[in-house]
């Protein structure tokens, strides 16, 4: 059949009409940071690595992982995880379990013995740690990968600071943690056990040796309780309990203990006695629902049998014959503004005693300011620092506890990756600076839920009390490959693309083409209708104003 | 979640003239890339002819004859019957109209079509009224619903178009949603391989004529199927059930809350509409029991 002009016949496509001249907004994709980035202290591409978990990518999930932080098999045990509390997920069902996922993925690698790529390029300049806790630990990591010469200088005979004479093993055994520093050591760095920079002249000669010095000694004096006589054998400070029992020495208290302190660090020190057969009290100032040590510890402490006084304090300690007669008064607390601040006033007439062998005081540590002289300033409880980490003297630099009163080992983890990269730049200027996320955390309303069930999270088993009892074994166990799966599904990958193609695929004008690795507006086409957004999963896409055509 | 799946073929051209968002042009574009090249269209007069055509030019890649609104599966059945003796019979004819020209002005010449069960696939896109006219009422206008020409709301129930077409016991009936687009590819491929009369009756939310916005079709329609308001169902031979969307989750006022042409409702409208959904939907669910 021939088919001449007609005007019966139509002779061209639509593609001539350029509907995008409608358009007043237009979609605009772009990665946006998810809340459980900004709130993570390593800034961890969670989104990211959780995605690539679900498509059974795990070395290039932990990849991700270690970009940011090189313990995440640690972290996946202890991380007190802002993530999870500012999960978008907590809006619609429970939180990701991102903490539980993080160690699932750090162990396979130690399974595997997955190492560091060795740098690609060397430099010559070399910087000093002084301290081989979390923060010091992050900080060579961050500056060996980056072919920085690295030397630690640590006081005690083994690396890990905290992570191996504060936090016991039942929640971060020591074969995690010796292997997740093994593989920062064979990146080439130069470890210094038993030497202590204890003093000012020590530091200066350091800081002449080496291009710049990263100071991360922690928080290392225990705050004294006033009206304890720690000279007394029935008084042993919190923190040289722990350092002990972790280190496996016999303990040589008495049958019953008062533990004085309700943070996570009392709590340790009460759990470890338990496994030590002990019958321990904690005492605390807050009340129950403030105790500052984390929720799930609370609750495990309790479990495992450990009786709480909450709400009140030690006023004088009578030792007698046969034990300590504890004098305490119930008191009314007020919290402050900050983490770690309240008033007290005892309540008349509440007056009662608790009987005990030893006293386990454990409320908490100081740095310790004046090591160094007057060398480095420092600002109110810790050292200061400008926002490059940089302290009071110049190429000195300092984070973790000794900077900071956010004592968690992220936070040190965090500010030592920061610390590194500022050290990095100040050795040598070529190297990029860094960024912390700007564009606001994509809300918990751009995520279409219609694409994600609510079926509650998966959460690792737990061993039986009686079992726990028995033993320094981890309490919290790891992740089944099934729960893994399933929880990293869960994740509605806020702001990051999961080219699930459904904008591609709900485009009513075939305005979206589809690239090798993403997507593109043909903005010649795109009426700018907003069905591409509306129907994103994850947030990925946005629409943005536009009177350009 | 469920990924999308189909191949984009190019069937529907960008540059149509569909309003920005539009759930029929989105519907047409897997309708007619999961049918492919070998395929005529018939259309009738309605939104989809706007969207085909605007002559000279052509939105859609296969042949299309714009005929008129009474007579599209008429036309659909010659159109075919000529295939057949060009020796084409595999090439697939598609009947496309609106809802007026499906169960009002052209019921009778598909009533015809399927009484002798001509081999043809209809597809009846579903925007409840007679929209590319300015939204005036059809017999698929479902009761309360404001259009142009009922400003009070319409007074009688939605024509059951599927039950019409079931006492045809043509081989294949079934509804789609733009909102469950896996589902609707599953169907029109499942029809296109069937002999005989095939109709699929798809749900488009109008943006204009149900006052939504832009952004909203799929969301809409979601809540149609979601509400049990628009069911997801096969029936096969006008006599067996499947449901493809088996549980109610939303209630209808979360449906209606959404459209300008429900804003009239009081809560007794509403709980009405909701008495007239859970009563459809155990009598479809009855059907499918006695399968
Ligand atoms: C009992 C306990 C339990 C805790 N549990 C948790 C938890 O579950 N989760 C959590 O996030 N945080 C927890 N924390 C807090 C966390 O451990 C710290 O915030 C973190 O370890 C701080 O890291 P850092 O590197 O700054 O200091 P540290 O870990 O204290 O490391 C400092 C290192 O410097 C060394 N050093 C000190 N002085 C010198 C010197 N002069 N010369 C050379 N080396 C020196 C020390 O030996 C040590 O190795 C806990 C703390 C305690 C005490
Ligand atoms: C017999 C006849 N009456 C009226 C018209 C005018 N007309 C053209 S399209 C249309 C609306 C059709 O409504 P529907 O079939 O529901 O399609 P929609 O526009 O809603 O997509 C009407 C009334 C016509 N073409 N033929
Ligand atoms: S859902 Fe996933 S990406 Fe979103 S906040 Fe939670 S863990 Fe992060
Ligand atoms: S769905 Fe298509 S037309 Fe609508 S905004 Fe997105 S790209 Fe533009
Ligand atoms: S709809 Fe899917 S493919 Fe498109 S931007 Fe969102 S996540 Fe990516
Ligand atoms: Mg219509």
């Amino acid at each position: 059949m021939s088919r001449e002009p007609s005007f019966l016949w139509s002779n061209s496509t639509s593609e001539g009409r350029l509907t995008g001249t409608w358009r007043t907004a237009s979609p605009d994709y772009r990665n946006l940071p998810s809340p459980c980035l900004g709130a993570c202290p390593v800034n961890g591409r969670i989104a990211t690595w959780i995605g690539q978990v679900t498509k059974g990518d795990y070395h290039g999930a932990w990849t991700t992982l270690v970009d940011n932080n090189p313990f995440p098999s640690i972290a996946g045990r202890i991380c007190h995880h802002p993530c999870e509390t500012a999960c978008n997920r907590v809006e619609h069902d429970e939180a990701v379990s991102i903490c539980a996922l993080e160690r699932y993925v750090g162990d396979q690698a130690l399974e595997e013995n997955w190492q560091y790529p060795k740098p690609e390029t060397m430099h010559d300049q070399s910087v000093a740690i002084v301290g081989g806790g979390p923060a010091g630990l992050s900080a060579a990591y961050q500056l060996a990968r980056r072919g920085f010469r690295v030397s630690i200088y640590e006081s005690q005979a083994q690396l890990g600071g905290l992570l191996r004479y504060g936090i016991p093993s039942y929640r971060l055994d020591k074969s995690i943690l010796d292997a997740e520093i093994a593989r920062i050591v064979n990146l080439g760095v130069t470890v210094h056990l038993n030497t202590s920079i204890a003093d000012k002249g020590g530091l200066e000669a350091l800081r002449a040796e080496h291009d710049a010095v990263f100071l991360a000694t922690g928080a290392t004096k225990s705050k004294v309780l006033p009206g304890l006589d720690y000279s007394q054998p029935w008084v042993r400070d919190g923190a040289k309990f722990l350092a002990q029992t972790n280190a496996g020495e016999a303990c040589d208290l008495g049958r019953h203990l008062v533990v004085i302190g309700g943070g996570s660090a009392g709590i340790d020190v009460a759990r470890t006695a338990r496994r030590l057969g002990r019958d321990v009290t904690v005492l605390a100032l807050e009340p129950d629902d403030l105790l500052p040590a984390q929720r799930t510890e609370v609750v495990e402490a309790r479990e495992e049998g450990i009786r709480f006084v909450c709400g009140a304090m030690m006023q004088k300690v009578d030792a007698g014959a046969d034990g300590l007669t504890i004098n305490c008064v119930e008191v009314a607390f007020t919290p402050g503004a900050a983490r770690g601040q309240f008033t007290i006033a005892p309540v008349d007439g509440s007056a009662f005693t608790l009987a005990a062998d030893a006293i386990i005081p454990s409320i908490g540590q100081d740095a310790d300011l004046k090591k160094y002289g007057d060398l480095l300033d420092s600002a109110g409880p810790v050292i200061a620092h400008d926002e490059n980490w940089q302290t009071s003297s110049p190429g000195i630099f300092a984070g973790g506890d000794l900077t900071s009163m956010d004592r968690f080992v992220t936070e040190a983890i965090g500010m030592g990756k920061e610390a590194a990269m500022a050290i990095a730049r100040f050795v040598d200027p070529e190297q990029p600076a860094f960024v912390k996320p700007s564009d606001p955390a994509v809300p918990f309303k751009v995520i279409n839920t219609a694409y994600h069930s609510a079926d509650g999270r998966e959460s690792p088993a737990h061993v039986a009390v009686e079992q726990r009892l028995q033993s320094f074994g981890e309490v919290q166990q790891r992740f089944t490959k099934a729960a893994a799966e399933i929880e990293a599904k869960r994740c509605f990958s806020c702001g990051t693309c999961i080219y699930c193609d459904n904008c591609y695929f709900y485009c009513p004008d075939m305005a979206i083409t589809k690239l090798d690795q993403g997507y593109e507006v043909k903005l010649d086409y795109c009426k700018g209708c907003g069905l591409c957004v509306a129907e994103c999963p994850t947030g990925a896409i946005n629409m943005a104003e536009d009177l350009g055509r | 979640m469920e990924k999308i799946e189909y191949e984009e073929k190019g069937q529907l051209y960008s540059g149509h003239v569909a309003c920005a968002g539009c759930a029929e042009a989105l519907s047409l574009r897997v309708v007619l890339n999961t049918v492919g090249q070998d395929a005529v269209g018939v259309v009738a007069p309605s939104c989809l002819a706007v969207i085909c055509g605007a002559h000279p030019t052509s939105s859609v890649k296969i042949p299309v004859f714009h005929t008129t609104i009474e007579s599209c599966a008429a036309t659909a059945s010659g159109v075919k019957r000529a295939l057949d003796k060009q020796g084409k019979s595999q090439t697939t004819v598609l009947g496309l109209a609106g809802d007026g020209g499906t169960y009002d002005i052209g019921l009778q010449s598909l009533s015809s079509a399927a009484e002798r069960n001509e081999d043809i696939l209809y597809v009846c896109f579903d925007n409840e009224g007679y929209m590319n006219t300015g939204g005036q009422k059809s017999s698929s206008t479902p009761e309360k619903a404001v259009t142009g020409s009922t400003p009070a709301g319409k007074t009688t129930r939605k024509k059951n178009m599927i039950d019409i077409l079931a006492a045809h016991r043509i081989p294949y009936i079934a509804t789609a949603s733009p909102s469950h687009i896996n589902d609707m590819v599953a169907k029109v491929e499942k029809a296109k391989a069937i002999r005989g009369t095939k109709v699929l009756v798809i749900l488009v939310p109008c943006l204009p004529g149900w006052g939504i916005g832009d952004n909203a079709m799929v969301k809409t329609s979601r809540l149609a199927v979601e509400s049990g308001v628009f069911p997801l169902f096969e029936v096969e031979d006008g006599t067996r059930y499947i449901m493809n969307h088996t549980t109610k989750t939303q209630p209808v006022a979360e449906y209606v809350k959404l459209q300008k042409r429900y804003k009239h409702l009081s809560e007794d409208d509403i709980a009405g509409l909701q008495a007239e959904v859970d009563y459809d939907w155990d009598r479809l669910h009855r059907r499918v029991a006695q399968n």
